[in-house]
């Protein structure tokens, strides 16, 4: 049993991963640091996530913190002010501005 | 013409021996035609048992939803021509309710759901001689959520509804919507506890499925999304 998936559906879908995503990241991320109690276990597991591999991941991580909240945003305007009239508009304004935080991010980290 | 294979779901939960399946049927039809002609055609001049619901097939009844192509619409107002490819159509039953026979489903605990929101005008001040008087405007406000013809096209395809079926889905939220909002009603008092559950209006998580379903081009989040705003700003 498929159903067609709308472009709504899509912005639900994704609200969905990025939360599970943001769910599994703070608990990896609580797990790794509670060990460190001192100054020197602190900057050695830093040294490790200098890795270019792990920076890109971080950058990645970016870009689902702003959809998430972006769009938790537009879930507020939909259930608070009128934006179920147009939120195929509002969700086109969330994932435009998502991707240009993502590159302006990109920018910082990068250049 | 053109020549139209019709993918169908087939159920007979009668006749256990056979599992649900589906049949092909190849029609002959003018792109103008509806997937209710379709129907009609198959059975009418190829398969007597096919079972499903339809009535005025004007789009008015609300008796013959079902998903087509993967969406919930209204088979008599599906037309040919608005299908990217019309000539190969998939005709299944509103999805999550029990399976009466083949396309026709259950739709008795869609309906108990209506009974939970108290549908009918609740007001205590006995009648004046002629009718209750509702200005023009508090009309409008209640106007959208009056086109409802309860086809239940919304309520199955809401993925909320999918997976727990006690919530009571967009078609009595909206029905909800339109006796709270009415200026001459007194009872969301008595209405508005089964809205604020688990299974009232904040199952709805604005997915927007129920409005790309609804025939009647009702915006029913928009409708919920007021009840929701009722709820949190009550004073006590
Ligand atoms: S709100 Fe629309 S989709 Fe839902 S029952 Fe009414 S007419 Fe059908
Ligand atoms: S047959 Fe009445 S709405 Fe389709």
């Amino acid at each position: 049993m498929r159903y067609v998936k709308h472009y709504g559906t899509w912005g639900y879908i994704l609200h969905r991963l990025s939360g599970l995503a943001l769910t599994g990241y703070i608990l990896i991320h609580i797990y790794l640091v509670s060990g460190l109690h001192n100054r020197p276990a602190w900057q050695s597991e830093m040294e490790i996530f200098r890795h270019p591999l792990l920076v890109v991941l971080e950058w990645c991580l970016f870009s689902v913190v702003v959809y998430h909240a972006l769009n938790g945003l537009r879930i507020f305007i939909i259930d608070y002010f009128n934006g179920a009239r147009y939120q195929k508009q509002l969700l086109s304004a969330v994932l435009v501005l998502s991707v240009i935080l993502f590159a302006a991010m990109g920018a910082v980290m990068f250049i | 013409m053109i020549q139209v294979k019709v993918k169908v779901y087939r159920f007979n939960p009668e006749n256990d021996q056979q599992k649900p399946r589906f049949e092909t049927y190849t029609v002959e039809a003018d792109p103008k035609d509806k997937v209710l002609d379709l129907l009609h055609r198959i059975k009418w001049e190829q398969d007597g048992t096919l079972a499903f619901r339809r009535s005025c097939a004007h789009g008015i009844c609300g008796s013959c939803a079902m998903k087509i192509n993967g969406a919930n619409m209204l088979a008599c107002e599906a037309n040919l021509k608005n299908f990217k490819d019309p000539t190969n159509i998939i005709v299944e039953p509103l999805q999550s309710l029990p399976i009466i026979k083949d396309l026709v489903v259950d739709l008795k605990d869609f309906f108990k759901k209506y009974e939970i929101v108290k549908p009918y005008l609740i007001n205590k001040t006995p009648p004046p001689t002629k009718e209750r008087f509702q200005s023009p405007e508090d009309r409008q406000l209640i106007d959208e959520a009056t086109w409802c013809i309860q086809c239940a096209s919304c309520s199955t395809s809401c993925p909320s509804n999918w997976k727990n079926p006690n919530f009571l889905g967009p078609a009595a939220l909206l029905k909800s919507y339109r006796y709270n909002f009415d200026s001459r009603d007194e009872g969301t008092a008595e209405r508005i506890h089964v809205l604020d559950t688990n299974d009232g209006v904040w199952r709805c998580h604005t997915i927007f499925n129920c409005v790309e379903a609804c025939p009647k081009d009702i915006n029913i989040t928009w409708h919920i999304s007021q009840l929701k705003k009722k709820l949190v700003s009550r004073e006590y």
